[in-house]
């Protein structure tokens, strides 16, 4: 049966090929070279932005009003405005919290959501269906529709440990975690549900409590979600500008690159286009640098969250 | 090592569904003891049990006259052996068996040792560096061996371990595992819904149907003196034939009466058998196997008054053998007999458009008979060994 339809198969295909070409373009078009231009329509939507912003960032007309598809006038000015020229923005400190930020956030919600999805996955206690729906619901709602409570209670928080108060990137830290649980616990949990249980209970059996069955069975399973996870999360947190602003607008020292930046362009209207996509750029090289290292892991940990979470 | 005893035991899922009933058997020390039943019937649940990964709900269960109902799995030193292997895939081989020595803190030189003495014993010393899915099927489950030999356990439990394997790796590796089993001498309870693994490799066999422990008996015993006819029936490849008979005087001796004609009962089965003269003139289930169905041209030492004219549906050659098919002149019984549950019965009725209500015979010929579809045949009856069971409770008709 099956050996039958795989040669109809492929004699259907090869009889369109060859009617593909005594049709001549056309025909070819038809049956496929849409796909090719609805592919490029795509690319180019897609990746006009980020060109839009290399070319921003050498380009020394520096604003954006002037600045063209093909920049006149390649140099590094952008570059020395933002980070050696007199009266240059502090962009090492954005950077520097950002990164602290990015990769403690990052880092937490890894741990978290990896020993949530595990008891959710693997152990049977009464609330557990609701609390997985419950998770889901809260994540729902943004973060940022919950700014003024997080504002109000940080401010509380801040009045009694002044290192967890407003301003602090503790805080804002603390925030991004709490916000974070719900969808990572879910994607991670769905991972671990394609785990067969068979390895736990061998592993029970070999003698593993219940955590040396966590970390030494399933966490290595799950490496590439966790990767994944990690990798999401620093983007978010990386690009996140409504909670730091909301959160960390008093205190000058403890600004974030995507709320140092925003600042700096605001301020100068147009005229600092330039050195701000030059910033972008220089922020871009860590994602980029974490994807290089986890792509390995990336296809095959965002398909299986998508199937299974 | 040591002894595992089920006391009572009985279990009870979540949502009332009773797995097995008031379960007592006893493994004895060093024995390989293979639980065999249909698919459902509760015999994995019980392995999980004595593993510790399934509750005993009433009952107790001991291993080395211990109690371990409350103990959990890591410390009742037991190794399980899964039928998907269960092999950690982010562990090469040698991890994968060295596992649970790590997870003891047994010493690195020792747990090398160990690895390798039980690599060496499966053949695995060149793979031991490979991930477990480069491996082929036979090698995965030699890993799961491996695994369970290196922890010198007090006993293995083996959930259908060769059911993933094809026909010729499982022959093979059933023969390996008696082996292994035989050499270290450890306890062995080995599950299987195969019949010829449980005939081939258990000292003792235990039969569970819906829960219920039928028999317990070596695999000659099982197989010559069933106790019911669930068992008689379940046991045997093809399985026991089996009808509805009436049992009359025939002078002295007894005879079965059919839906036209009778067939004498076999005097030494009488000798035997006596308390079958209490069963003149009712119903009994009476079972003959296959290997006792002969062609009269070949045998002519059988006497007339055990013939039978038959009309062959089916000839199946088997070179060793020929099976033959026919339609027996008397009522399949309505027990739960456990031949309904070969799958060979239903698809040769099937195959050869039985009526519904006929009783489908399979009897094995000589390899030089020379029998042919649709061809009628005299057959004889070897009535000195067949079976006869109580239509009612099922039960052998033994003294």
């Amino acid at each position: 049966m099956s050996d039958n339809a795989a040669t109809r198969a492929i004699d259907e295909s090869a009889f369109q090929g060859r009617s593909g070409t005594q049709r001549g373009f056309g025909g070819w078009f038809i049956d496929t070279g849409w796909r090719h231009l609805v592919a490029f329509a795509a690319l180019l939507f897609a990746l006009f932005p980020v060109y839009w912003v290399v070319m921003g960032a050498f380009d020394s007309s520096g604003s954006l009003a002037t600045q063209d598809l093909v920049p006149q006038d390649v140099s590094l000015d952008n570059f020395r405005a933002l980070l050696t020229d007199d009266g240059h923005p502090p962009f090492w400190t954005w950077f520097w919290n950002s990164m602290k930020v990015c990769f403690v956030t990052s880092t937490g919600t890894v741990l978290l959501c990896a020993s949530a999805a595990y008891a959710f996955s693997r152990m049977r206690f009464r609330g557990r269906r609701s609390g997985l729906m419950g998770i889901l619901f809260i994540q729902m709602f943004p973060n940022s529709v919950a700014v003024v409570a997080i504002f109000l209670i940080l401010q509380r928080i801040g009045d009694v440990f002044p290192a967890l108060g407003l301003g602090q990137l503790s805080s804002l830290v603390l925030v991004y975690l709490g916000g974070a649980i719900g969808i990572q616990t879910w994607l991670i949990k769905g991972f671990y549900d394609s785990i067969p249980h068979e390895l736990d209970e061998s592993a029970k059996v070999d003698g593993a409590t219940p955590f040396q069955i966590f970390y030494k069975v399933i966490l290595p399973l799950a490496v590439p979600i966790l990767v994944v996870v990690f990798l999401l999360q620093f983007i978010v947190t990386i690009n996140e500008l409504i909670l730091a602003e909301a959160l960390l607008r008093g205190n000058e020292s403890n600004q974030t690159l995507a709320l140092g930046l925003s600042a700096y362009v605001n301020a100068g209207f147009d005229s600092r286009w330039g050195p701000f996509a030059a910033g972008s750029l220089i922020a871009a090289v860590p994602v980029l640098v974490i994807f290089y290292f986890a792509q390995r892991y990336i296809v095959s940990g965002l398909t299986a969250g998508a199937v299974k979470g | 090592m040591a002894d595992i005893v089920f006391d009572q035991i009985d279990k009870i899922y979540d949502n009332g569904f009773q797995a097995i009933t008031d379960l007592n058997l006893e493994i004895r020390d060093g024995e390989f003891m293979v639980m065999v039943g249909p698919s459902g019937c509760g015999k994995s649940t019980a392995l999980r049990m004595v593993a510790g990964l399934e509750d005993i709900t009433e009952g107790e269960l001991r291993i080395g006259d211990e109690r371990v109902n409350e103990k959990p799995p890591r410390d009742r030193d037991i190794a399980m052996v899964f039928q998907s292997y269960a092999l950690y895939p982010h562990l090469s081989v040698f991890d994968n068996i060295a596992f649970g020595l790590k997870l003891r803190k047994m010493p690195k030189p020792e747990i090398r040792e160990k690895v390798e003495y039980a690599a060496r014993i499966l053949d695995l010393t060149e793979h031991l560096g490979r991930r477990p899915k480069v491996l082929s099927g036979g090698q995965r489950q030699r890993v799961a061996m491996g695994r369970a030999i290196v922890r010198e356990p007090q006993a293995f439990l083996m959930d259908e371990p060769l059911s993933n394997l094809d026909a010729k790796l499982r022959g093979q590796m059933r023969a390996e595992i008696s082996a292994i089993q035989a050499n270290l001498g450890v306890t062995t309870m080995y599950v299987t819904h195969d019949q010829i693994e449980a005939m081939t490799m258990g000292d003792r066999v235990a039969v569970i149907d819906r829960g219920l422990l039928q028999q317990v008996a070596t695999p000659r015993e099982l197989y010559l003196d069933p106790d019911n006819v669930f068992v008689a029936g379940f046991m045997g490849s093809p399985p026991m034939n089996m009808a509805e008979v009436t049992v009359e005087h025939d002078g002295d001796a007894l005879a079965v009466q059919l839906d036209n004609g009778r067939i004498a009962v076999g005097p030494a089965l009488l000798d035997r058998r006596p308390a079958l003269r209490d069963y003149v003139g009712k119903r009994v289930i009476m079972g003959i196997r296959p290997e006792d169905v002969k062609e009269c041209a070949e045998h002519t030492e059988i006497p007339a008054d055990r013939r039978l004219s038959v009309r062959i549906d089916l000839v199946e050659a088997l070179g060793s053998g020929i099976e033959v098919h026919f339609a027996f002149p008397a009522p399949r019984p309505d027990q739960r007999t456990g031949r309904e549950l070969s799958e060979e019965v239903s698809v040769v009725g099937e195959l050869i458009g039985e009526q519904p209500g006929a009783n489908a015979w399979v009897g094995t010929f000589g390899p030089r008979s020379f029998v042919r579809n649709a061809e009628t045949v005299d057959i004889a009856l070897d009535t000195d060994q067949a079976y006869f069971f109580d239509l009612d409770s099922g039960l052998a008709i033994r003294h």
